[in-house]
């Protein structure tokens, strides 16, 4: 979905500087979180139960958006080496998620002080609604914990 | 010179930020990039690209080839060779 064309000088990260960055503003449709974001956010809370070599290889696979081509190069292993060891630290991530849901708990939980951060924004809402719309949340929140 | 264009997440633990960079793919893990051109952020619900289109053309004409995840963007954002 296109969403606006801006035109601006901006600047990338410290020290460049494109003049004329025309940048394209996009939004997905609100589908499915990419593979590649889920993979990280599992690894960001499980990565370090992975071994060394794991983590290594992981973190170029998903950090890097290295090829399983690419991998396998850089530490002379097979291509099917290098997928069989995604596809382990795929299922074991995903298996320490299925026991212990600190990702999902992490999700639903920023949503919900998100919403909570929105409804202090909320001029038109009385201050007894509002007192009752946090505690709603707020119960939400110490059921999930 | 085989050259790609692929994702590079920055930002900080469970708070992923992703640059869209144009690399050397003989020496992918050196950290080094050519150009840089956009930004991916799942945080914003739905997530937003941000693309400089000029030159992901003219990366994309020059043989410059995108990762998996990159060429959904791309085709997301309405981008073709």
């Amino acid at each position: 979905m296109k969403n606006k064309t801006v035109s601006r000088k901006k600047p990338l990260h410290k020290g460049k500087v494109l003049d004329t960055f025309v940048v394209m503003v996009y939004s997905s449709k609100g589908d499915d979180m990419e593979k590649i974001v889920e993979q990280g956010l599992l690894y960001d809370f499980y990565g370090e139960l992975l071994t060394d070599h794991q983590r290594s290889i992981y973190e170029d696979a998903v950090f890097g958006d290295l090829s399983l081509g690419e991998i396998a190069r850089e530490y002379n292993i097979s291509r099917q080496g290098v997928h069989d060891l995604i596809k382990r630290c795929d299922n074991s991530l995903q298996d320490y998620e299925n026991k212990l849901h600190l990702m999902q708990k992490f999700i639903s939980i920023k949503q919900k002080v998100k919403e909570i951060d929105e409804l202090t924004g909320n001029a038109s809402l009385s201050r007894e609604e509002l007192a009752k719309k946090m505690k709603e949340i707020a119960g939400q929140i110490l059921e999930e914990l | 010179m085989a050259v790609k264009i692929r994702l590079r997440r920055m930002g900080h633990k469970k708070a992923p930020f992703y640059r869209i960079v144009v690399a050397d793919s003989r020496s992918p893990r050196d950290g080094k990039c050519i150009d840089e051109i956009g930004t991916y952020d799942p945080n914003t619900d739905p997530s937003t690209f941000k693309v400089d289109e000029e030159l992901a053309k003219k990366w994309l004409a020059n043989g410059a080839q995108p990762t998996e995840v990159v060429s959904r963007i791309f085709k997301q954002a309405g981008i073709e060779k």
